[in-house]
């Protein structure tokens, strides 16, 4: 087809490296208060509601790549163009642009409020935005190769914070978790829909798979950063719906972090206060994936250097960042947020894979009957 | 390569900014280790401080300063007004409420805590007979801080699970949780020393009643499994068959240490509710007093039959008595919301369930061994 993408070959990646980016842009910040948001709707049911949100993204993954396997080397604005034209196709595009851009900033601002409620309480927003930006720009200025070896490191370096929830599971009281089922599956998938806000971040997939060299071990990869993310999130479910009762939970903020807190070694006693600065490493390949993912469409759009377009785009997120001051306008947004990537993540693709179909059908006949 | 010049210049740059968030040097501190509340007029609080001030030499002053607030961060304030170093509470390991604020509740003060980020969750919180500020006023000629005492103290006992453990995280779940209650240690000053003496038992946030130490190994065996440990019983005379001794005196004393116990709880009623206990005891025997001789397999099955019967009814009694006093220490709410599909458990529900409860009690003692001398 046309308007495939030509891409340099010291510009591609190994399919294996997949794994990582999927991974790391899946978790990011909602894995630290997750649990009490998807607790109120399916009570001690929410772990199923966990795995049925896993199942979800595996399912999504087939889609988006059987829309991309039609198109061969081409991303999702390129996809855009050719299935709804220069016009509506921009349209769409300029709203995928606008959503990788809102899922930056989310990131960027619930992680700020993470490390102001926990460790610095008076420090500005605008410092902490502003040094995390420069990081940002720093990494972003790399290219594409560059954000892909951070995102690798990022996983390694932050494997060691997930054996910590071993220590909770000292307070364990198991019996928490019974009657199993006990929510409905209204309520179950109603607590899928708030475990989106999560779990959002493979969406990338669209806009990276034309960089990806061996197209053909691709789908391998993808599944298995899905999976080990889907365990991630299972065991630290379980292990927080074990550990807090019932209203303490809808009260903890940031569960995985209160987690953490009960964590103590001989030569650290506070260990959520390192988790917290950690952390950083954790959201910087979602942020520099987020980035990316706005600038590859911004490219097609208008003709921008990365340079140019990471400095306009640090200086609008830097502003807007300033505007939300208080835990309830970052909540509110967040659930907004959470609802719009829920429409986006799991109703789009299966829709967007639809039009692909037919229109590939009409053209194969169109080639046909020429 | 001038970007990246540009770079090094901008994280000095950052680096150099970041640096003037706000500094905790440790010499310019003055590290809270333990507070106690008291009630003080109208409502409001008296916080009594041990705060520990880090020399440049490793050696430490502590200071022990009261302030009196309406609210808890009111009182800390004052107390900082008192303090010749900024105080931080980071180091807080352990937080004392009078009984009469006890009394009140301290459901407010659990909040308080958990809301500030610097405060650990393992910190252990207990209850003093009388009031705090006597308690961590007096000069104890054999302690040097009372703070790290206190918190040392508990901290032992609770790992040797002589005292029911209260961390602020198991506290805040009891109290957050539907069907279980609070259930803290309480200390008292003993002529020089400090002193666990019982366990105080709450209903929500508001303590209820108390339970003399040696009960809390009942509380424990009723609620968790219990792995060492000792405990004294007192096993009436009458209660031993005349095989294992001849002419028996009114009371037995025995120490036995519960290598393993297991309790196991099962719902039998749903509407009364009426629960089966069975706890299996494996343990061994530490002291008995009038030597009895319990080298063979007969004797042995018979004091393990008095002690059996012994441990159920002192359990039916603590048991009972929680009951009278309405706090479910031992968790049968939880229990029951977990067995009992849909059963919407509110608080209000439970409590009037609870009044009703029946709890049947089977001990299962084995003795496994008594030292390496008969």
């Amino acid at each position: 087809m046309k308007k495939s993408l030509q891409i340099r070959p010291s510009d591609t990646i190994n399919a294996f490296l997949l794994f990582f980016i999927i991974h790391a842009a899946q978790i990011g910040i909602g894995i630290q208060g997750f649990q009490r948001i998807v607790y109120q709707d399916a009570k001690h049911d929410a772990w199923i509601s966990v795995i049925l949100a896993g199942l979800a993204t595996h399912i999504i993954a087939i889609f988006m790549l059987k829309t991309l396997e039609i198109y061969g080397s081409n991303d999702l604005y390129g996809i855009h163009q050719d299935i709804f034209g220069k016009w509506i196709g921009n349209f769409f595009n300029i709203i995928y642009i606008l959503y990788s851009s809102v899922s930056f900033f989310a990131v960027l601002r619930n992680y700020i409020d993470v490390v102001q409620s926990w460790v610095f309480p008076d420090l500005g927003t605008w410092f902490l935005a502003a040094s995390l930006l420069l990081i940002i720009i720093y990494t972003f200025t790399g290219g594409l190769r560059v954000i892909v070896g951070m995102t690798f490191f990022s996983v390694v370096l932050s494997i060691g914070l997930f054996p910590m929830i071993a220590f909770p599971m000292k307070y364990m009281e198991p019996r928490n978790l019974l009657p199993i089922l006990e929510a409905n599956l209204g309520e179950l998938l109603k607590g899928l829909k708030s475990m989106s806000f999560t779990i959002i971040g493979f969406e990338i997939l669209y806009v990276i798979y034309p960089f990806v060299k061996d197209k053909e071990n691709a789908k391998k990869h993808i599944h298995l950063g899905l999976f080990a993310t889907s365990i991630i999130y299972l065991s630290i479910m379980l292990v927080t719906l074990t550990y807090f009762s019932g209203e303490q939970l809808t009260k903890t903020i940031w569960a995985t972090l209160s987690l953490f807190s009960i964590v103590e070694f001989p030569f650290i006693e506070r260990f959520e206060y390192i988790a917290v600065c950690f952390w950083m490493l954790i959201i910087l390949p979602n942020l520099c994936l987020f980035i990316w993912s706005a600038f590859r469409g911004t490219r097609r759009l208008v003709n921008i250097s990365a340079k140019k377009f990471v400095w306009i785009f640090s200086s609008i997120i830097f502003l807007v960042s300033l505007t939300f001051k208080t835990r309830f306008q970052i909540n509110t947004f967040n659930d907004y947020f959470g609802q719009l990537a829920f429409y986006i993540i799991f109703i789009y693709p299966i829709i967007l894979y639809f039009f692909a179909t037919v229109k590939k059908k009409f053209k194969s006949r169109k080639e046909q009957v020429d | 390569m001038k970007q990246f010049y540009f770079f090094v210049v901008l994280l000095v740059v950052s680096v150099g900014l970041g640096g003037c968030a706000e500094t905790k040097i440790l010499e310019e501190v003055g590290l809270t280790t333990l507070v106690g509340y008291d009630l003080a007029k109208e409502d409001g609080v008296e916080s009594t401080a041990i705060i520990r001030q880090v020399g440049t030499e490793l050696q430490s002053k502590v200071s022990i300063i009261t302030a009196e607030n309406a609210t808890i961060q009111g009182t800390r304030a004052k107390v900082n007004r008192r303090a010749a170093e900024k105080l931080e509470s980071g180091q807080l390991r352990g937080v004392l409420f009078g009984d009469e604020f006890a009394k009140k509740g301290i459901g407010h003060s659990i909040d308080t805590s958990l809301k500030n980020p610097a405060i650990s969750e393992g910190m252990l919180l207990a209850v003093v007979e009388g009031d705090t500020k006597s308690l961590l006023e007096y000069e104890y000629p054999s302690i040097d801080e009372i703070g790290q005492h206190i918190h040392k103290l508990l901290d032992q006992n609770i790992k040797s699970e002589q005292v029911i453990s209260s961390t602020l995280h198991e506290v805040s779940y009891d109290y957050y949780a539907v069907g279980r209650d609070i259930a803290l240690p309480i200390i008292k000053r003993d002529e020089e020393l400090v002193d666990i003496s019982g366990i105080a038992l709450f209903k929500k946030d508001k303590m209820v009643g108390t339970l003399l130490v040696d009960d809390s190994f009942y509380v424990k065996l009723s609620r968790d499994d219990y792995h060492n440990g000792t405990h004294e019983l007192k096993v009436k005379g009458d209660e031993l068959s005349s095989t294992l001794l001849k002419d028996p005196p009114d009371e037995i004393s025995l120490v036995f240490d519960p290598i393993k116990t297991h309790r196991n709880l099962k719902l039998v009623d749903l509407k009364q509710p009426e629960f089966d206990m069975n706890i299996s005891i494996q343990a061994r025997i530490l002291e008995i007093k009038d030597n009895i001789n319990i080298g063979d397999a007969k004797s042995a099955e018979e004091l393990e039959k008095a002690i059996s019967k012994k441990l159920k009814s002192e359990i039916s009694r603590v048991i009972a008595y929680c009951q009278e006093i309405g706090s479910d220490v031992f968790g049968y709410g939880e229990y029951y919301r977990s067995s009992v599909r849909n059963s919407e458990l509110t608080e209000e529900k439970w409590r009037e369930m609870y009044k009703e409860m029946k709890v049947n009690v089977n001990i299962d003692f084995t003795l496994i061994r008594s030292g390496v001398f008969e």
